[in-house]
């Protein structure tokens, strides 16, 4: 692969993986939420994969492509299934009542992306290598999916939320070392499953006691 | 390098810990047995360590993995070789004690005080109060000192399950002792930092070329911290209320040992680590312990009950040896060295004195409580002949609480006040203003200990029980008393033969004074300084001769006349009841009158008429309570505030759990957003 091809694909792969976390902030249906996930899941193993594939092959490559396959099947196939099944299982199918409304959300989103470019100059400033240079993307889908955690009621969109959070730590962890160890991403992937597991359990538990999952109702709880 | 010293005081720590392990492990039924010889031999190990010491034994050590980072760092030199010993005097007197005391009496006491916790954590907190003059270095000092806090916290609140009161005085004591440590670690740290090095020797070696204004924020502030656990007023507050809760062998423990440690701290910083300083930071050691000695005294002599008029005794005696140190740390500046040891050396064998008249009393309280299941001494009474040992006992204690010859409080007050007066001529217009103020202090509270100490034994152990529980008293079982008598047989020979603590106590006062012998003589007492000599003994045996005289006179008298048998007069009132009797408050009253400014009593009268007629009175009640007035208009509004800032902090947690992704949202983006502003 020539560099410039390597550096096309890499930006591609990094466009999809922000379009997909800024459409998360657009989109109010939940199933369509999940589908973009499922997309921004497709576009890190893309991500990965183009890494991989620009490392060579027969090196460290290799492994980098093995843990592409996994991240794949994981965050852009499982954990959209489990997701589905839970929007399936409950009534509600839309983000009624953002805290923050969509447009406002939009221009966060915006603001977001230039505090993270701004942020990460001296992190590019040491090694301006492509893949470096797309660190800010991955930082801007770390505080959009904070931002989504904050803004968005369902307790389906803070999974979604969280979940972006850990796409984009996971993207920073490849862009700026040349391949985390398999046995940190397997580590990593196995938390983020149970967690999700979990997440959904207190959903459908949430829904059974109190007839939805709009996380504002909870504020009894408290001591 | 292998010394007495060091193999003493190892031994000692060493039997601490099996003593702790055994109190952790054996069962109930002879378990405070074991944990009591175990601390009483780390006791008597570590008074061997401290005398040897004092002898000029000095030892060091230094052990650099045992905690991480620092190491631990361990010097004796005769100074705390001073306190080692008497902290190992105290341990031993209360652990001989304890194993009677934890004992299950019938009816009250025990109170589950041979329970796993309570056996185990005392002998680490005597192994704590051990280390901690025997620290050479800041981190070393700090671990000793905060291991003392929380063992001796852990056995404050020993008989939670008994007493409401208990948990309120543990969360005091808690709160206060840790404000102190907040205080002397800033201190220690500030002045490691200045001297760049945390050991002892290095610090002592550049505390001459810091600046003024680092030396005395760090006097100060260590001042403030140790003045704290030494009781000193205004930072008293806790030690009327945990001395008191506290299982009895325990007050006794921190009453005459722990505390002793605050007074350390002061000696070692201010004169030994940072070389002496300013006329400033002495009048302000001398001021502080004026107003403490008097307070204290005064608090005690209104007092009714008796563990908490024996530590507001506390508080009068740390004052008194704060005066000493004051005293002395104003004549170096004045230069007059001879002096300055005589007041040194006069603070430091009230120290001592203290702590074996102080451990005598707390010890005597406790068999009371464990008896009556009182400490009131309004309730009491009449314990004379129902716990004669017990009676002996706080008599010997309250004689020599009382500052009177014959007691060895008398020895140590005297050499006070003899160097205050003597310097009078010495160091221009604030000597001349303070010393006669000082001396007019220690006169005062010398002359309240007597009518406290009266009062304590007048009321609880004369004239007739108040209550049945009082009637009812049982003497305390063998044990106890041995760890009594041994307390009282150390107050004897300190009032009878006080000079023979003269040359470790020279040596300790030479640790901050180099070359100066201020005390001299073997039966008699001889002030090089003061030119005045005087002579216990001889006092003893004067006063032995005359009163034996005097006894045998009015028996040669009574001889004459014929004896008539016949009830005692009582105006034709009929029998005599206790309810007749002084009692604790009505003794105390017209020093209350008197001081009525200061303590500011509040009575409460309350005169309910009959429903028929305004006029006519169905009943009359009446409440006095004296209540610690520094607490209350100092203390009070200052927990009201800190309250408040509490409840307003409370709104920022409202539940939301959008809220609470918020204030991390924002925050972490409010620091991304500085980087990129200032970066």
């Amino acid at each position: 692969m020539s560099d410039v091809t390597y550096v096309r694909l890499l930006d591609l792969a990094c466009g999809v993986f922000l379009l997909a976390a800024v459409l998360v902030l657009w989109r109010r249906d939940l199933a369509a939420i999940v589908r973009l996930f499922a997309l921004q899941g497709a576009a890190l193993a893309a991500l990965v994969t183009v890494l991989g594939v620009h490392e060579g092959l027969d090196g460290d490559g290799a492994e980098l492509v093995a843990l592409a396959v996994g991240i794949a099947v994981l965050r852009a196939v499982v954990l959209p299934r489990l997701l589905r099944r839970a929007v399936a299982d409950g009534g509600e199918a839309r983000e009624t009542e953002p805290l923050v409304n969509v447009a406002a959300s939009l221009v966060v989103a915006a603001g977001l992306a230039l505090l993270s470019y701004a942020v990460t100059r001296p992190v590019v400033a040491l090694e301006p290598s492509p893949a470096v240079h797309a660190v800010p993307v991955a930082l801007t889908v770390v505080l959009i999916g904070f931002f989504v955690l904050v803004s968005r009621r369902r307790a389906l969109s803070q999974v979604v939320g969280f979940l972006l959070v850990d796409n984009g730590i996971t993207a920073v962890a490849f862009l700026t070392t040349s391949g985390v160890p398999l046995i940190v991403e397997l580590g990593v992937s196995l938390d983020v499953l149970l967690a999700v597991l979990v997440l959904q359990v207190l959903t459908a538990r949430m829904r059974a006691a109190f007839g939805g999952t709009d996380l504002d109702d909870l504020r009894e709880l408290r001591d | 390098m292998t010394s007495v010293t060091g193999a003493a005081l190892s031994a000692s720590l060493g039997a601490s810990v099996l003593a702790a392990s055994a109190g952790a492990v054996l069962p109930r039924r002879i378990r405070p047995v074991a944990a009591g010889i175990g601390t009483a031999a780390a006791g008597a190990a570590a008074v061997v360590a401290g005398v040897a010491a004092m002898t000029g034994r000095s030892w060091s050590a230094w052990l650099p993995e045992l905690l991480p980072l620092a190491g631990v760092r361990l010097a004796v030199d005769p100074l705390g070789g001073l306190f080692i010993a008497v902290t190992g005097a105290v341990a031993v007197c209360a652990a001989v004690y304890g194993v009677g005391y934890a004992r299950p009496a019938d009816g009250h006491g025990g109170h589950g005080l041979d329970g796993r916790t309570v056996q185990a954590v005392l002998p680490l907190f005597v192994a704590a109060m051990l280390l901690v003059p025997a620290a050479a270095s800041v981190s070393t000092f700090l671990v000793a000192w905060e291991l003392m806090a929380l063992a001796s916290l852990l056995l404050v609140v020993a008989e939670h399950r008994h007493r409401e009161s208990v948990g309120q005085a543990g969360l005091w004591y808690a709160v206060m002792t840790h404000l102190g440590l907040v205080a002397i670690l800033a201190a220690l740290a500030g002045l490691a930092a200045a001297a760049h090095g945390e050991s002892f020797d290095r610090m002592r070696a550049a505390a001459e070329g810091m600046s003024p204004a680092v030396r005395g924020a760090v006097f100060v502030a260590a001042f403030a911290g140790f003045a704290s656990k030494a009781g000193i007023v205004p930072l008293h507050v806790w030690l009327p209320r945990a001395h008191p809760e506290a299982p009895s062998h325990v007050s006794a423990l921190m009453s005459a040992a722990m505390v002793n440690l605050g007074v350390y701290g002061i000696v070692r910083v201010g004169f030994d680590l940072l070389g002496g300083g300013p006329r400033w930071w002495w009048l302000l050691v001398l001021a502080a312990g004026a107003v403490s000695a008097l307070y204290g005294i005064l608090q005690a002599a209104v007092a009714t009950d008796l563990k908490r008029l024996l530590a507001y005794s506390t508080c009068e005696n740390m004052g008194l040896v704060l005066v000493g140190l004051g005293a002395g740390g104003l004549l170096v500046t004045a230069d007059a060295r001879p002096l300055a040891a005589l007041a040194l050396t006069a603070a430091l064998l009230h120290v001592v004195n203290h702590s074996a008249f102080k451990t005598l009393l707390f010890l005597a309280a406790g068999s009371v409580l464990r008896a009556t299941g009182l400490r009131d001494l309004d309730a009491l009474g009449g314990l004379r002949t129902r716990m004669p040992v017990t009676t002996a006992m706080f008599a010997v204690g309250a004689l020599a609480a009382s500052a009177l010859p014959l007691g060895n409080g008398f020895v140590s007050e005297w050499l006070l006040l003899q160097s205050l007066i003597g310097s009078l001529g010495e160091g221009g217009t604030i000597t001349a203003v303070t010393m006669p103020v000082a001396v007019g202090a220690l006169a005062l509270s010398a002359g309240l200990a007597v009518a406290t100490f009266v009062k304590a034994f007048g009321t609880g152990f004369l004239a007739r029980p108040r209550t049945p529980q009082a009637e009812a008293a049982a003497e305390s079982p063998a044990a106890m008393g041995v760890g009594m008598g041994a307390a009282a047989a150390c107050c004897v020979a300190l009032a009878l033969v006080p000079a023979f603590t003269v040359p470790g106590l020279a040596r300790a006062v030479q640790v901050v004074l180099p070359g100066q012998d201020a005390v001299a003589g073997q039966v008699t007492l001889r002030l090089a300084a003061a030119s005045s000599t005087m002579s216990p003994l001889l006092i003893a045996v004067g006063v032995a001769v005359a009163a034996a005289a005097l006894l045998a006179l009015l028996r040669f008298a009574t001889t004459w006349r014929v004896r008539r048998r016949a009830r005692l007069w009582d105006c034709g009132m009929g029998p005599m009841t206790a309810r007749m009797e002084y009692t604790a408050t009505s003794f105390a009253e017209p020093l209350q009158r008197v001081f009525d400014d200061v303590l500011a009593p509040e009575t409460d009268v309350n005169v309910t008429p009959l429903a028929e007629s305004a006029y006519l009175v169905d009943s009359v009640s009446y409440r006095a309570r004296v209540g610690d007035r520094i607490e209350s208009r100092l203390y009070r509004p200052l927990i009201a505030a800190a309250t408040a800032v509490g409840e307003a902090a409370r709104r920022l947690a409202d539940g939301s759990v959008h809220r609470y992704l918020a204030y991390g949202f924002f925050t972490f983006t409010g620091v991304l957003i500085v980087l990129a502003v200032t970066r």
